[in-house]
């Protein structure tokens, strides 16, 4: 066994000195190791392969590590500074008309800038984040079934990358308290990315967009959410819209409800024809009270939706997967 | 969740269409996923009498049989005394027996909805002529049969329609549960019907059996039979009931009509024991469990001494399902003695499984809690129809009227009598809060116009009590089942809902005209993707967790990433710790599609766990902006360039001025790591690094398959909006007078970089009092190689006068010598 170490250590010191280091994969001291063990007592062998594939895995990495070396070591130094390489010229942009901006980040500017015009702050939502920003301050206590349903990602740390945009509710009622107290509104409006941990298939993807938004007063009612949301909608599509309600749970509202456009003329306009677009509703006053916010007072409604729905509405995108596909057929397809 | 109408309509009329009475429900209660039309499957089936059944000859297992239909079914071949003949293979078939005929032309319910309906005809079997067919159980898509053909009640008319004799012109609502997560009493039918009247406006009655919550169970005679019953940890169990029954026949079958009403909605029937517990959990949302007394007693060492607690790390438990389980202190068990004998709400033990020979029987009724339960349902993935139901919180009052009930219901469909008092333990008793509001707050929130009696009205149609005080407010206190309702808030969800929020006046919210400012951010990183897009580059997006071998190939260390440790793909696996890697293993996929050259970027976030915790407490989070430019066929000259290009054209357009110094060795920075240092440049803002542009090392090129031609850029953008907001206007006045341009070669060493040259000629040109610009022209490598021509084109500007030739001769050389004094140039 103290050989096999041996030649371990003098192998690996050939292979830092060596420019061709996978040749000493191939030389006879290795051989000499692999023939010794037939001439071992069987109850020997085990032990002895062992040290001997650990001889050869350690070569191995040793071996890729230094071929990398070498291969890095052969590059020539060019000067960072200047405008083009030498001997050549003055260089151009790709064509114009090949470039585009990714369908999902354009139609949350579009949704983000109706929202502003309506009055509404815009924040982004973070991509990991923690228990309390995803469920405590939203009203899930610990082991909730409720929970259930964002099927959560972890890390080691027990952080959760956000399973919703809500992630930023508390921060924005924080934020915005003091206005509130001194006799405004919280108008907010937070988007960005979400995950889950579910398999992939053509609707499904487990990682995708969302926004949602926030308003408190003194006077909000959820006929002004309605009105709101509808409003949004209309602006969207560009024309008047009916909208339905259906009652739905969430710990974080109460009461709480799904909100549905009747398919609009962009899309092919069908009366009867319902679209399912956010779940919303009054916040509930024990996410206000984990804000500081006297629900006695004050009351607000919220909502959220998927951005990735509307686009693939808009567009006709067949596959939720095409998004984060990197595919320039897919992505040259837009403006 | 499956909801029979017809068994709703046993609890509330229903005027309307079944169709609008599903868009009521939708808009009202809970989402329906589907309708289904259960009547359909049974068309032209009819209730029979088998006049004659005998063996047929040559066969081993048929028979003949000739039935009577009562003479309704047309075009059907018949003997001289108007029966009909049927070839049946069911061992059970016996003359005078009422069964199910499926005639010619009519569909196998098994097979209707299927790819392929197989539908009956007249054909000879054996020689004998077959008239459709005598149905099982199983073939009439109800349930698995127990010993052949389905032997229906003596009572029914001949020739009756199948469906109708059986309740089964149907119409089942398919519910989506999660909505209904905070509704236990909407898991139960009389529960879920007492929302349908509700919503159209009409009182509901609950079933006196079920309002009672002391019910009076007879008192015995003869001997009693000892039964306790402990909860060890009033946390785990806020109600444990149970009683003793003797004399059940587990042979005996519950009535037909409940075995259709229990398999149309998913559950099989089993035995006149179990089907009451499962009728009354269906019923009433309250599951119930029966054992076996006499194993019971045997596992606990000679008397029935119940246990509610908390489990015992290590402990192990054969379920009724087979499967032996390692018990954790987080589930909550029921113990005989010592010994669990189940899984608390979700299963109970092998050890005391009724069977064949079962006489004497435990049934509970009982509530637990609901958040151990979730963690034992995660923990040994167990989604009974009970635990769906426990789960969502049921109340303790429930246990003893469906306690009471199942006693009756036992007697009557196994025969079996009460032996022992009915024991329980109840540490905790709730009472229901009582609720104060006004119907002005009601409105306020809701924004409606409903008077104190119409929500007085509305609440009490689903049996809350609710009165009108003298000060004008409204005392509501919810019903024992409604565990949900807690604050005033729930009950205005009640109001508004069951009124129909759709019929709330839609309005806005009234702001003030101060306008909304755009953020910043968001606006910067708008324009460099309208920037890079016009550039001719394509934005992409890709995901923010990354598999381990993609930081491997990045040159990243694992160590410095946050691992996700549920994921279901080994692809989502690590944070990013910077966004270069994933758009390098975009480059080559592109590339076999056919795409020869192009430039990919992303705006996204990454994450290094080296940076630690913000403010916040939680990890600290880089906005970037990478790119990369590559290209399949080889190009004059390094990419190094290219991507440079592309970066000064986008800081062009923003304004901003950053500098790219030389990198003096390599940086194993996560951000740095894919770069070669000796073909990169370190991308800084005045002093400060805000990012990297550069070539990839050989090895990273190698791991990702990329082009020769191949580079690329990452900044951070929070950084990019620090130095564009520090960005000063650059505008000068133009000038009347025509402006002078020479070109000027300097012959330098290699080792210079084409920076030092211009950088001399700036502090030069800032010393003279005029105007000026600096453009390369050519960088020229000499053919020793030793030294390289660099040719500026300097351009004079003056504001006020014509310049002489004197003057441009002074402020060129003024130029010249100072790039020779700072970098031993020859001019040439």
């Amino acid at each position: 066994m103290d050989n096999v170490k041996e030649i371990q250590d003098k192998l690996i010191a050939q292979v830092a000195l060596s420019d061709t280091p996978r040749e000493i994969l191939k030389s006879s001291e290795l051989k000499q190791l692999y023939g010794a063990i037939t001439s071992l007592p069987v109850e020997e062998r085990g032990n002895y392969g062992k040290s001997i594939n650990q001889l050869k895995q350690a070569l191995e990495l040793a071996i890729t590590s230094k071929e990398s070396d070498l291969e890095n070591a052969a590059v020539e130094t060019i000067d960072v500074t200047a405008p083009w390489d030498k001997n050549t010229g003055r260089l151009n942009l790709l064509p114009a008309e090949q470039g585009t901006r990714h369908p999902l980040t354009t139609e949350i500017e579009n949704i983000i800038d109706i929202f502003t015009r309506m009055g509404f702050d815009a924040f982004e939502s973070r991509q990991i984040d923690n228990d309390e920003n995803m469920f405590g301050a939203l009203n899930f206590p610990e082991n909730h079934p409720a929970r259930d349903g964002y099927d959560t990602f972890r890390t080691e740390e027990g952080f959760i990358p956000p399973a919703h945009t809500s992630t930023m509710q508390n921060r924005i009622l924080k934020a915005g308290k003091a206005k509130l107290e001194a006799g405004g509104q919280i108008a907010a409006v937070s988007y960005g990315r979400v995950f889950r941990n579910e398999d992939l298939d053509a609707t499904h993807e487990h990682t995708f967009y969302q926004y949602e938004g926030v308003f408190v007063s003194k006077d909000a009612t959820l006929g002004q959410m309605i009105g709101a949301l509808r409003s949004f909608f209309e602006i969207y599509y560009g024309q008047k819209l009916k909208t339905k309600t259906q009652p739905a749970y969430f710990p974080f509202v109460e009461p709480g409800l799904e909100f549905a456009i009747e398919r609009p003329v962009a899309l092919g306009g069908k009366p009867g024809d319902w679209l399912e677009m956010l779940g919303c509703g009054m916040i509930h006053p024990n996410v206000l009270k984990s804000a500081g916010i006297d629900p006695v007072i004050y009351r607000g409604f919220a909502w959220g939706g998927g951005v990735e729905r509307l686009v693939m509405l808009k567009h006709g995108i067949e596959d939720i997967r095409h998004f984060e596909s990197g595919k320039l057929q897919f992505l040259r397809k837009f403006l | 969740m499956i909801i029979s109408l017809n068994w709703l309509k046993k609890f509330t009329s229903i005027d309307m269409s079944v169709s609008d009475l599903a868009t009521l429900i939708g808009a009202r209660l809970v989402e329906i996923e589907e309708v289904v039309n259960l009547g359909e499957k049974y068309d032209k089936i009819i209730v029979v009498k088998v006049v004659e059944a005998s063996k047929l000859e040559g066969s081993d297992h048929l028979s003949v049989t000739k039935i009577n239909d009562g003479g309704v079914t047309d075009g059907v071949e018949r003997d001289e005394n108007g029966l009909v003949q049927v070839v049946c293979g069911a061992p059970n078939i016996k003359a005078g027996q009422m069964v199910v005929w499926l005639p010619p032309n009519s569909i196998i319910p098994e097979t209707s909805g299927s790819s392929e309906p197989f539908k009956l005809g007249s054909r000879k079997l054996c020689g004998e002529m077959s008239n459709g067919m005598i149905a099982s159980a199983r073939e009439l898509d109800l349930f698995d049969e127990h010993a052949g053909i389905l032997v229906v009640d003596n009572d029914i008319a001949l020739g009756k329609s199948f469906a109708t004799a059986y309740e089964l012109d149907d119409y089942l609502l398919d519910i989506e549960n999660k909505s209904l997560t905070h509704r236990p009493d909407c898991f139960g039918v009389i529960g879920f019907a007492r929302e349908v009247a509700a919503i159209q406006g009409k009182a509901f009655e609950t079933p006196d059996w079920l309002l009672d919550i002391a019910p009076n169970f007879d008192t015995l005679d003869g001997e009693k039979v000892e039964l306790s019953v402990n909860i060890d940890d009033a946390n785990l169990s806020s109600r444990y009931q149970a009683i003793v029954m003797s004399g059940a026949d587990a042979g005996k079958q519950s009535p037909l009509m409940i075995q259709m009403y229990l398999s149309r909605v998913g559950i099989r029937p089993i035995n006149a024991v179990v089907d009451v517990t499962n009728y009354l959990m269906m019923l009433t949302g309250q599951p119930l469990h029966a054992f076996d007394y006499d194993k019971l007693v045997a596992v606990a060492g000679g008397q029935a001494d119940i246990h509610v607690r908390a489990g015992k790390d290590g402990e192990k438990l054969t379920l009724l399902d087979g499967r032996t389980i390692e018990i954790t202190s987080e589930d909550i068990v029921i113990a005989a003695g010592e010994t669990a004998i189940g899984l608390a709400g979700a299963m109970g033990g092998a050890n005391t499984e009724i069977d064949e020979n079962t006489k004497n029987i435990i049934i509970e009724s009982a509530t637990f809690n609901l958040y151990n339960l979730r963690s034992t349902q995660m923990r040994h993935g167990i989604f009974s129809e009970a635990i769906t139901r426990f789960t969502k919180g049921q109340p303790a009052e429930l246990t003893a009227p469906v306690l009471a009930m199942a006693v009756n219901l036992m007697s009557e469909w196994s025969g079996a009598k009460c032996v022992s008092d009915v024991t329980q333990a109840y540490p905790v008793k709730t009472t229901q809060p009582v609720i104060e509001t006004t119907s002005a707050f009601v409105n306020e929130i809701l924004g409606s116009e409903f008077s104190s009696d119409e929500i007085i009205k509305t609440i009490k149609n689903v049996e809350f009590t609710a009165e009108a005080t003298s000060d004008n407010k409204i005392k509501i206190a919810a019903p024992y089942w409604r565990s949900d309702v807690h604050i005033i808030e729930d009950v205005i969800e009640e109001v508004g809902r069951l009124n129909g929020f759709d019929n709330i006046s839609p309005l806005l919210p009234k702001r003030d005209f101060a306008a909304v400012r755009p953020v910043e951010f968001d606006i910067l990183r708008s324009n460099l993707r309208k920037i890079m897009a016009s550039a001719g580059a394509n934005e992409v997006l890709n995901y923010s967790f990354v598999h381990g071998d993609m930081l491997k190939k990045a040159n990243q260390s694992a160590d410095n990433s946050y691992r996700i440790v549920n994921s279901i793909s080994p692809d989502l696996q690590y944070y990013r710790q910077s966004l270069t890697p994933s758009l390098l293993g975009l480059v080559h996929p592109n590339i076999k599609q056919g795409f020869d050259s192009f430039a990919l970027f992303e705006l996204n976030k990454s994450h290094e766990k080296y940076d630690g915790l913000n403010y916040e407490g939680v990890p600290v989070e880089i906005d970037s902006m990478a790119l990369i430019v590559a290209d399949k066929n080889s190009q004059q000259g390094a990419a190094y360039y290219q991507a440079k290009y592309l970066i000064e054209f986008l800081l062009h357009r923003l304004g901003v001025k950053l500098t790219f110094k030389p990198i003096e060795s390599d940086n194993d920075d996560a951000l740095f790591a894919p770069f070669e240092y000796r073909r990169s440049a370190m991308v800084a803002d005045g002093d400060k690094i805000i990012g990297v542009i550069g070539e990839y090392k050989k090895s990273v090129s190698k791991a990702f398959k990329l082009p020769e031609f191949a580079a690329g850029y990452e900044i951070d953008t929070m950084a990019l909006l620090e130095a564009y907001n520090n960005t000063t206007n650059s505008y000068k006045p133009l000038s009347r007078y025509p402006a002078t341009d020479r070109d000027v070669c300097f012959q330098v060493e290699q080792s210079v970089n084409y920076n030092q040259v211009i950088d001399a000629a700036e502090v030069a040109l800032a010393e003279i009092e005029l105007d000026s610009e600096i453009t390369p022209v050519d960088i020229y490598q000499t053919e020793n190689g030793e030294t390289k021509n660099v040719t500026i084109r300097v351009k004079l500007i003056s504001h006020d006068h014509t310049l002489v030739g004197e003057e441009i001769s002074a402020a060129i050389n003024h130029v010249t010598s100072a790039v020779v004094a700072a970098t031993y140039a020859k001019v040439i």
